[in-house]
This record gives C-alpha cells, structure tokens and sequence, in this order.
C-alpha cells in the first residue's frame, strides 16, 4: 500500500518559475525515503506539497488513497521537523512537544506520559522545562523530532533537518534518525542536498534536478549504476568519459576497448562510463589496463586523492590508500564490474528494464 | 578603543548633561513637592493631593482616558501590523503609515477642530445616515478619538517588527501540528508579537497621560487629566509646589506601569 | 490566497485613509475663500499670500528651523561622543546606570520635562527666551542621538581599529578615520530624529519659552485656542510639502549608502 503518492505534479510560482515538472512518485509505509538534490531542485517543494505549506499547480496528492490535494495541512497526519526546527522560543521544552495534544484540548494527564516517551525516543530525558534557549542545536533538533512525533503522525517529514549541525554531530543525529525511524515504524521523508546523507540513511533515494526525479531506487542502485551523469556526479565522485559500445559487454573509451558487464544496447551507440575514483587500484604501468601520469596528489587522513591524466589528456580521479610517486607512469587496474555505461537519455523505466532483462540474481531491482 | 584621556574628555560633556538636564531637574521638581510656597519643608501638597476627590478623580480619569488610547489603538493597530507583514511593497505601506506623524501635531489637533465642528467633515458624515448634527468639540469622544489617531503609527511599528522579526516556519510548525487559524494567532503569534504590543503600550499609555493641548484643543478647556493639572498649575495658577506634586504622582504611575508592562512571566513547572 | 491579500490591502487603506484625511482636509480648505472648515467657497491664493506677508509667522517659521538645525548638531556631538564613552566603559554597572539616566527624558511625558526644566532655569536665573529653549531642546535630543549610535558601537568591528592601529595610526586618526566613518550612519540617524524632535515639540517649548520666543508650535497652538483661520491651513500646505521634501531628502540619501531599506524606515520614526 503507498501511504503516499503524487500524479502528475506541477508547480509553477507567480514569477513563472517552474519548481517541479510532472513528479510522480510512490512512498510505501514504514521506509525510510530520502529527496536529494541541489538547492533549486525542487525537493523542498515536495515536500511543502505533501505537508500543505503549498498546493501544486497541477496533479494531484495522494494519502492513503485518498486525495488531500486541497486539505488544510493541520488536517493531515503529516508532520514536519523545519529546517531550522521552527521551536516555539517563547515555550519551554515540554510545551513545545506538548503543543499538538494541548491544541486537540487533551487532559494534561494524558499529555504529559506521551511528551514523557516522546522525550524518551529522542533521549532528552529531564529536559521537559528547559527553555529552548537554552539548548544546543543537537538538541533543539531533537526536540523540534519529539514535537512531531508525538501527533503519531503516518508519515514524518524532514527538510534539511541536519544542514545546521556540526559534521560529527550529524553523523550521530543520521544513525539517530535511522533508529528512531525503525522504532516508530512509520515514513520519514529526508530532504537533503548532502549524497553521503542520503546514501547512509535511506531505504530508497529520490534524486531530483530541475524540478524533474533523474532516478530513484536504493543507494546501492543509485551509486553503482547511476542513470546518467548528473546522477553520477552528484552521489560521489566519478571519473566520467564519452565512449562508445562495441557490442554487449565490450565497450571503448579513452582510445581501447574494455570488457564490462553492461548489455542490451546498439552495437557502436555513443555511450558515456563512469568509474568509481575507489575502484581504480594503482599498480605498475605494464600490468595496467590503463597508463597514467600521477599529477597532484592530497592526503585525506584515510585516503590519498591522486589527480592524473592519460594519454589522451582526459583526467583521472583515484582514491588510494597508498600514495604514488608524482609525474611518474602509473598503471590503473578496474574489473569489467567497476565500469558503469550510461546511455545517453535514457528514461528511469527503460533503463530498469535493460538492467532487468540480462541482468542475474546478484541484483533486486524493483 | 582610544585611551584613557580622551576617553575622560568625551565623557565630560555628557556627564554634564546628565546632572544638569536629568538629575537636577528631577530633584528639583521633587523638592518643589515637598516645600510651600515660602521654601519650607512640607507634606502638605501630597496630603491635599490624596485628600482632596478633585485630584483624585483626575488621576482616576487620566488612567481611564490612556487605557482607552492604548486599548482603541491597539484593537486598530495589530491587524494593521499584521497586514503589513503580508503585502507586497511593504516599505512603501510603511512609509506612508510613517509620514503623517511628521506633521506637527498642533496641526492635525488643529484639523480635528474643523472636522467635528457642527457643520465639518464628521457631521456631514454623520447626516448621510440622517444622525446629527452632534457636537463632537470639546467632548471627551473627541479627546480620545483625536489622541488616537496621533499615536496608530507610533503603536503599528513595533508591533509591525516584532511580527517581521518571527520566523515563518514558526507559523507553519503550529499548523502542521493541527493548530487552527484562532489557536496559532492565540498561541504563537500573540505572544511572540507581545514584545513589540509592550514597547507600543509603553510609548502611548505614558504620554497619553499628559496630553494636555489636545486637552485645551480638543477636549475643552477643562482640566481633565494629570498632564492639564501640570499645565495649569505651572502657567495659569503659579502654584508650582501643587503643580510639581502632582507631576511627582504622574512619575510614580509612570515607573508603575513600566514595571508591569516590563515584567518577565514565569514559567511553572511540569513533573513527568 | 489571492482574498486574504485583498482583506490585508482594504485594511490598510482604510488606516491610510483615516491617517491622511484629516491632513488633506487642511490642505483642501487653504484654497477655499471661507472663514471655516465646513463649505468649500471659491478656489483662492487669498490664504498664502497672508502667510506670505505675515512676516512674524515667517520670523518664527526660520527660528524655528534655526533652532532645529542648532540644537540637533549640538546633540549629535555631544550624544555621540557620550557613546563612545558609555561604550567604552569597562564596568557593567556603569553603563547600565548611564543608560538609564540616559532614557530617563525619553520616557518622561512632556509636561514632566517641560516643567521640571522651568524649575531648573527659574532656580538658575536663566531667562526664558531662544537660550532657554535651545537648551532645553538640546537636552531632551541627546538621549535619542546616544540611542541611534550605541548599536552601530555594538556591531563596529574592533578588529578595524586594531589594524587601523597596525598600519601606523595615531588615536586622532583612528578616531577621525576609521570610527567616526564606522559610525556615521548611527550619527545621520541620531541627528535626524533630534531635528524632527525639535521641529515637532510643542511640550516642552512652552513650559520654557518666554515672551520674546516662540516656535511654530507654540504659534499654532495660540492661533488654534483663538478658533479657526485659514492661513494655519495654509501654513500646512507648506509644512505637508516640506515634510515630503525632507523624506525624499532623506530617502535619497539613505538609500544611496547601503541600500538598507529595512533599517532606514525603522529610522524614520520619532
């Protein structure tokens, strides 16, 4: 059952912006959904269309399977953690979580063991009258979480809502979330412009730009066979090339021809491949399948960032755990798995479809 | 910053100003209270000022007359405020709101003569319905419905930025969170707007009790609040000892209502 | 959506409207041959050319002015440098009892002010004439001026004075150069709203001013006690179109620097 799900949505503002292009999307219950994209793409709006901050221009929203395009947003059971957690700064902590019951006028007797669990699932335990001043921004997230949570919404949306912390608290807050997500079993929406975000958290990953979703499906799909090279740029770093398929599992780029496991295309069509700067091994020029000369090279603390180019002067991005000798020959090793081919245009259903019809069990498309 | 010496040099000006212009004046005004006429020592002026009803009922009058002002105005300014908030161009709202208060006020007072005379602007209003014609002058409705329009723009500003100054999201979070349009007004908009209603109930109630030539224009040349006793005791009468006592009172109410206005509420606790 | 706006819009204009009828009410009927305000007569210059001749009116039309421009400078200096040093203050308690001296004259009501004050210059032996009043406008347009320029002092950034300091300049310069420039915009604010008090105080001026001094509120005042006379309504016309000029002034100015609409506005207000 989709707990969720927009048809044909558009959304143009008054200035003639186009935020989003015939959206179409499924959100099933219980999963955990991330909307990734640079500012502009639209995932913000999205997400104000399925809280009803904004109604789209076209198309319809769908809850439950019902249509609640046109109903009130305090009339959905949807609720929202801001970007900046919008607390009440005039409320203390537990006035704050308390608001939405307090507004359905329940006895305070009711209210206050669910702020209590609510305050329980967000770890802030003793925290109920503090003033929101008072509270750092880890916190402030947290209780900007129980607030929404204690509605018992379906579905609980979340824009931006780790943009504001520090890279290690975030990286706490995402097991967090994720972990708050599977006790409540109920959807999260994640907005987020950061791909490692997206990529750790999520069961499914909707990448938009443009107004348009360039792909979707789980971070494994999303990384390893990005759909073309927006995609591919965006999750991660990649080596991108122009190449050209010879024939089904044998493809030509940087003036040789490689093996690889992609199929189900023309013979000779104009391609482009994508390799992982992680999957590129360094070893010495002979037993390479590609020779390149080292240019800079940066030492990330668990990686070196090695930047080289070929022969035919395209650039090479390597991730290495050992460094290499700079303007030196090197040789760059990859299995035919490690090259990714691209079609030019090709729509999401066509290319779940190629990849269904060669590929084996080790992958589960849905 | 720069040292020491020119530090002291800048000071001394200013230093000067405030014994000359803000503590003695004060003193001044609070010795007056308390001597008669011949410089001696007295509590005569407070004791007739409590003992006599005149006085009393004054007092009793200005409050009434200010809670009015700033009632009536607030009722017309926070949904101005607001509205200001959501339209476009709200610069130019605001400079339009802002410019008649650069007009002297002698002149507006002066206009309102003219428009609730018998045969003005209000009573030709007014006859279109077939009331009138009423005379406005020199009534209290007149005083009150003059002093407030002076001070609409002086009571939209604050609240006006105190609304700005409210982050959006906040709007949203509470009807997300199921509140309707009367309980996100009541319990989030309200009070976080609360800090620019009391700076604007701090900047009208206060002068309202003083308004003494909207009194004397408008209001007839009766003496109906503090700030008219002052005026009457200081220019007309020359009794300035009475006069003094009375604007003593009028400091007094004065710190009153800043400390209520200004207090911090306190929050009760919650065991869970 | 789209009806909400026009419920905000219709609001508003009916604020404006009530703000600005009785004003074009004035305006109106400087033009109209009458004796009163109720019937529109005959159209008419009749009412200027009085004003124009009315050569008291005009004497205390530049007095006025004269004293606005004299007393707001006068307050600027002081008031600014009474910042710096209130800013500059390393004790805590200091400042906060400066500053509340500070606010005492602007939450004081006039007729508290102006009495008080005629107290002072009586117990001084000061005569109440042009001295008096400027003195007293002086005193009450400080406060405003330290007000205006303590915030721009918060937010200077001590690190310009340091590198002021760095490249080799002495304290004059790095006062004359480096804050008083910081500050200006506090300073052009402060200043302003210590001319618009002036020109705009009625309360205070005439518990200080004597027979040899008026202002033009005083003026208007004992006119308007006598009853209505067309040439105050004439008078109006030309302070409506001098108030304008002076916003456009200011407009033109403030928006030239820094482009800061939101701040301008808000300095706008008395």
């Amino acid at each position: 059952m989709n707990i969720i799900e927009l048809k044909h949505v558009n959304k143009r503002y008054d200035d003639g912006f186009v935020a989003l292009k015939d959206i179409n999307l499924k959100i099933e219950s219980g999963k955990f959904y991330s909307l990734l994209g640079p500012s502009g793409s639209g995932k913000s709006t999205i997400l104000r269309i399925i809280a009803g901050f904004s109604q789209p221009t076209e198309g319809r929203v769908f809850f439950a399977g019902k249509d609640i395009t046109d109903l009130d947003p305090a009339k959905r059971q949807i609720n929202t953690v801001f970007q900046n957690y919008a607390l009440f700064s005039h409320l203390n902590v537990f006035d704050n979580v308390a608001f939405g019951l307090k507004i359905k006028k329940r006895p305070l007797r009711e209210i206050k063991p669910i702020v209590k669990d609510a305050l329980k699932m967000v770890r802030l335990e003793g925290y109920a009258n503090r003033e929101i001043s008072e509270l750092s921004g880890g916190q402030q997230q947290r209780v900007a979480i129980a607030r929404a949570i204690v509605n018992e919404p379906k579905v609980l949306l979340l824009d931006e809502s780790l943009s504001a912390l520090d890279k290690r608290l975030r990286k706490e807050m995402q097991f967090e979330l994720r972990a708050i997500q599977k006790k409540l079993g109920i959807t999260f929406i994640f907005v987020t412009h950061d791909q490692e975000e997206a990529l750790s958290m999520s069961d499914e990953i909707f990448v938009l730009n443009n107004g348009r979703i360039e792909q979707n499906g789980s971070p494994i799909d999303i990384y390893d066979e990005p759909i073309n090279d927006f995609v591919a740029r965006f999750i991660g770093n990649s080596n991108i090339l122009p190449g050209r398929m010879i024939k089904d599992y044998e493809v030509e780029f940087a003036n040789q021809r490689f093996k690889c496991a992609d199929a189900g295309m023309k013979a000779n069509e104009k391609v482009e491949i994508v390799i992982r700067p992680e999957d590129l091994d360094i070893t010495s020029p002979e037993k390479g399948k590609l020779v390149v000369t080292a240019q800079t090279q940066l030492f990330l603390g668990d990686h070196f960032e090695i930047k080289a180019v070929d022969a035919d002067e395209n650039e090479w991005l390597i991730h290495s755990t050992n460094g290499c000798k700079l303007n030196q020959r090197i040789g760059l090793y990859f299995d035919p798995e490690d090259i990714h081919v691209m079609r030019l245009h090709e729509s999401q259903k066509d290319f779940n479809a190629r990849l269904e019809s060669y590929e084996d069990e080790e992958h589960d498309n849905d | 910053m720069t040292d020491k010496k020119t530090r002291t040099l800048f000071i001394v000006p200013y230093l000067l100003w405030i014994i000359l212009f803000v503590i003695l004046p004060m003193l001044l005004i609070l010795w007056y209270s308390l001597t008669d006429s011949s410089h001696h020592f007295t509590l005569n002026n407070f004791v007739q000022f409590f003992r006599n009803g005149i006085f009393l009922r004054m007092m009793l009058n200005s409050f009434w007359y200010a809670f009015l002002i700033t009632l009536v105005t607030l009722l017309i300014s926070y949904p101005a405020a607001y509205f200001l908030t959501r339209v476009k161009n709200s610069q130019i709202w605001l400079l339009l709101i802002i410019l008649p208060t650069w007009i002297n006020l002698l002149l507006k007072a002066y206009a309102f003569i003219g428009i609730f005379s018998n045969g003005g602007l209000f009573n030709q209003f007014l006859h279109l319905f077939g009331i009138g014609p009423v005379n406005f002058l020199f009534t209290d409705f007149a005083f009150i419905f003059v002093a407030t329009y002076i001070e609409i723009p002086f009571m939209i500003l604050p609240i006006y930025s105190a609304i700005k100054d409210i982050n959006p999201a906040v709007v949203q979070a509470s009807e997300d969170l199921g509140a309707s349009r009367w309980q996100t007004f009541k319990y989030i908009l309200w009070p976080l707007s609360w800090p620019g209603v009391e700076s604007g109930i701090q900047a009208i109630f206060i002068p309202s009790l003083s308004l003494f030539m909207l009194t004397r224009l408008i209001g007839g040349n009766r003496v109906i609040t503090l700030g008219t006793a002052i005026e009457e005791y200081f220019m007309t009468t020359m009794n300035w000892n009475m006069g003094a006592t009375i604007g003593v009172v009028l400091i007094f109410l004065m710190v009153v209502v800043m400390l209520i206005t200004g207090r911090k509420r306190r929050r009760k606790k919650v065991n869970l | 959506m789209k009806s909400k706006h026009f419920v905000a819009k219709f609001y508003l204009i009916f604020v404006l409207v009530v703000l600005y009828v009785p004003i074009f009410y004035l305006i109106y009927f400087s033009f109209s041959s009458g004796r009163n305000m109720n019937k529109f007569e005959h159209f008419t210059w009749m009412h200027y050319q009085t004003l124009f001749q009315d050569n008291r009116l005009l004497a205390i039309f530049l007095e006025t002015i004269l004293l606005a421009l004299l007393s707001s400078l006068i307050a600027t200096i002081v008031g600014t440098l009474g910042a710096i040093a209130i800013a500059g203050l390393q004790k805590k308690w200091q400042q906060k009892t400066l500053l509340a001296l500070n606010n005492v004259l602007i939450v004081s009501p006039d007729v508290i002010i102006g009495a008080s004050f005629l107290i002072f210059f009586t117990a001084l032996g000061i005569g109440l004439n042009f001295g008096s009043v400027l003195l007293s406008h002086i005193a009450f347009s400080i406060p405003i001026v330290v007000l205006m320029v303590l915030p721009r002092l918060k937010e200077l950034d001590y690190s310009l004075i340091d590198a002021a300091r760095d490249l080799g300049a002495n304290n004059y310069q790095v006062f004359s150069n480096v804050m008083i420039p910081a500050l200006m915009p506090g300073i052009f604010a402060g200043m302003f709203m210590a001319l618009t008090y002036s020109l705009d105080d009625f309360g205070v001026t005439f518990f200080v001013t004597g027979n040899g001094f008026s202002t033009l509120s005083v003026e208007i005042y004992s006119r308007a006690r006598q009853g209505i006379d067309l040439e105050i309504n004439a008078l109006s016309t030309v302070m409506f179109l001098f108030v304008l000029l002076l916003v456009g002034i200011y407009y033109f100015i403030t928006t030239r620097k820094g482009r800061k609409g939101r701040k301008m506005v808000g300095g706008l207000i008395k």
